[in-house]
């Protein structure tokens, strides 16, 4: 029950989030009129490697360069994002203490969309049943289920939610619930609740593109749904592969003898 | 796809399996218990003389006309990887089994004396209520961080997809996307935890070289070691609709006399225990009910949820495996 209801919520809120904000992000809004090649089960094709090129992973929103951060414009669409006064204050903690409180910083699962748009490339594999996002950043996996069966019952708290697909037209759109409150959307601290609701789209856009669409939805932390665009690029380098970023290994090595460390504290 | 035993796990009063968890980090990868009467578990010399007397099988082919491994396949069952060579019952994690080495015929991997002594240090220094420990903490299993190396990948559950070009393994916290099209491995000064994964057909067989292997892996969570030197070959054959014959042979004359080989067969789920059949396994639940999520992945977040865990390996004093490094 629960369930259906917030699908319907989200895709009324979700539609309405389209209709009303002014895209205002570089990304082309209309998807050229492009038909992607089919695969064997009659979907459309986003089989490949695939990555971003932005910086949205440190900041979402406009942003100045400073040490190791490149500037960049942002990808919401329709103004800053609409926390909820308090939230925003929090928003704010967060990024004064970004360097510690950065979930990053702990190489946890980033969370849904935040890893997307890491700095590593991904690898999308479609069964029948499912479509699977390898994504190198900390060997992780996850599955989109597309075998009819709806989100499970709650309360469950997952780092990448519970993401279930449907096909319209030529776009994967993706439903993701069950989140739990310990990821973050960039570097920059932006953060919402357990009670995120992500709506993704997958939509090709030429043979080597895939726009990407998120709408957000949080009741407890912004003020209403908002939106997030980029576009996806096929990575054209020969013999391109998936690699390992083994964050929590590299981390784990980095603070197991370094009696400094903080790691280890309870 | 280890789903009934991750439960029983799960069911275990939480102190209970924290100890459990340091004591014997292999049971967080969903093992069971077991009691001394266990009969010993069968592995690679059952498997051995069971496939010799398979009759000959011809796989079925994909549209690209390669065998189709394609499916959810179990591991190696067993002791779940925690002992590998052959042992008498330890403790309720590591019940009496066969060695998985198959080649040399005595069980045991070929070390050089160097990694005999180091090997038998590790071993030494596990602190786990062992006969003939040295009193110290030394290293734990990278397993007890979560991390995955090969061969141990290919140990466990994994369900396999084929794409043209590319075989593809995935399990509820990993996968591997290994290149069937001739591609070139990356340069050997590169390593990773599952090394770098080239595969080609030969006849029914999945042959997959792996190097640029980083050396920091075990085998199992005694501490039998491989070094970042070593190159493993696996062989996927599929012997009959339901089985496939696995087979790994590491090379590595660093720190190891010659190449040796383990196996075990890897089988369909959904049609019967995993491992060598033909002994009555305890541990072994009934087939999963008809639930509709019954055959889907959920999220394990093993690293994620194992703090607990990784304080207390801290804090008891354990050193982290960095590999070894062989006499010149």
């Amino acid at each position: 029950m629960m369930t259906s209801r917030r699908w319907f919520l989200g895709l009324v809120f979700g539609l309405a989030a389209i209709c009303a904000l002014t895209p205002t992000a570089g990304v082309a809004q209309t998807p050229a009129a492009y038909t992607p090649p089919r695969t064997r089960d009659g979907h459309p094709d986003l089989q490949g490697i695939w990555q971003v090129l932005n910086t949205a992973a440190w900041d979402l929103e406009d942003h100045n360069a400073s040490l190791g951060v490149p500037a960049g414009r942002g990808v919401v669409e329709g103004g800053p994002i609409p926390y909820q006064p308090s939230a925003l204050a929090r928003k704010q903690e967060n990024f004064a203490k970004r360097a510690t409180l950065d979930p990053e910083s702990k190489c946890y699962l980033p969370g849904v969309p935040r890893i997307t748009y890491m700095p590593h490339p991904f690898q999308l594999v479609q069964q029948a049943d499912k479509v699977s996002i390898l994504y190198e950043y900390q060997h992780a996996i996850r599955y989109i289920y597309m075998n009819g069966n709806p989100h499970p019952r709650g309360p469950i708290e997952w780092w990448l939610g519970d993401s279930r697909g449907r096909w319209e037209g030529n776009t994967l759109v993706v439903d993701v619930i069950h989140f739990n409150d310990l990821t973050w959307f960039d570097r920059a601290g932006n953060f919402h609740s357990d009670a995120l609701h992500v709506i993704e789209r997958y939509t090709p856009t030429g043979p080597n593109h895939l726009l990407y669409e998120v709408t957000i939805e949080d009741p407890k932390v912004f003020t209403r749904p908002w939106k997030i665009s980029m576009p996806l690029y096929r990575r054209q380098e020969q013999n391109s592969e998936l690699f390992e970023y083994q964050c929590n290994a590299y981390l784990l090595e980095q603070e197991w003898n370094n009696p400094a460390s903080t790691l280890f504290e309870k | 796809m280890e789903q009934s035993r991750v439960d029983v796990i799960r069911e275990i009063g939480l102190t209970a399996a924290l100890l459990a968890l340091v004591l014997a980090p292999a049971l967080s990868a969903g093992q069971a218990f077991w009691s001394k009467d266990t009969p010993k578990l069968p592995m690679a010399r059952s498997w051995v003389a069971q496939k010799a007397k398979l009759p000959p099988y011809t796989p079925r082919r994909t549209p690209d006309g390669v065998p189709d491994l394609q499916g959810e396949w179990s591991g190696a069952g067993g002791d779940n990887n925690s002992f590998l060579e052959d042992h008498d019952y330890v403790d309720v994690t590591t019940p009496a089994q066969e060695s998985f080495v198959s080649d040399p015929p005595d069980g045991k991997i070929p070390y050089t004396p160097w990694a005999l002594a180091k090997r038998n240090e590790i071993l030494a220094g596990l602190a786990r209520g062992w006969p003939g420990e040295s009193g110290q903490r030394l290293y734990t299993s990278p397993g007890s961080f979560c991390l995955t190396a090969a061969p141990v990948f290919s140990f466990d559950a994994q369900e396999i997809v084929q794409k043209p070009g590319s075989v593809i393994m995935l399990t509820d916290d990993a996968y591997r996307v290994i290149p069937t099209d001739g591609r070139p491995a990356i340069s050997q000064n590169a390593k990773f935890w599952l090394g770098s994964a080239r595969g080609r057909w030969e006849g029914n067989t999945l042959v997959v070289e792996v190097t640029s292997l980083n050396g920091k892996g075990w085998f199992d969570s005694t501490g039998q070691f491989y070094s970042e030197n070593t190159r493993m070959v696996e062989r996927w054959t599929l012997v009959d609709a339901n089985t496939i014959d696995y087979e790994v042979t590491v090379e590595d004359p660093t720190i190891y006399t010659r190449p040796w080989t383990m196996t075990f067969p890897k089988r369909r789920a959904g049609t019967g225990p995993s491992g060598p059949r033909g002994v009555s396994v305890a541990s072994v639940l009934p087939p999963v009910n008809n639930d509709p999520y019954a055959k889907e992945l959920w999220e394990t977040a093993c690293y994620e949820g194992n703090n607990e865990s990784l304080q207390s390996i801290h804090s008891l004093g354990y050193k982290w495996f960095t590999g070894v490094t062989p006499p010149k």
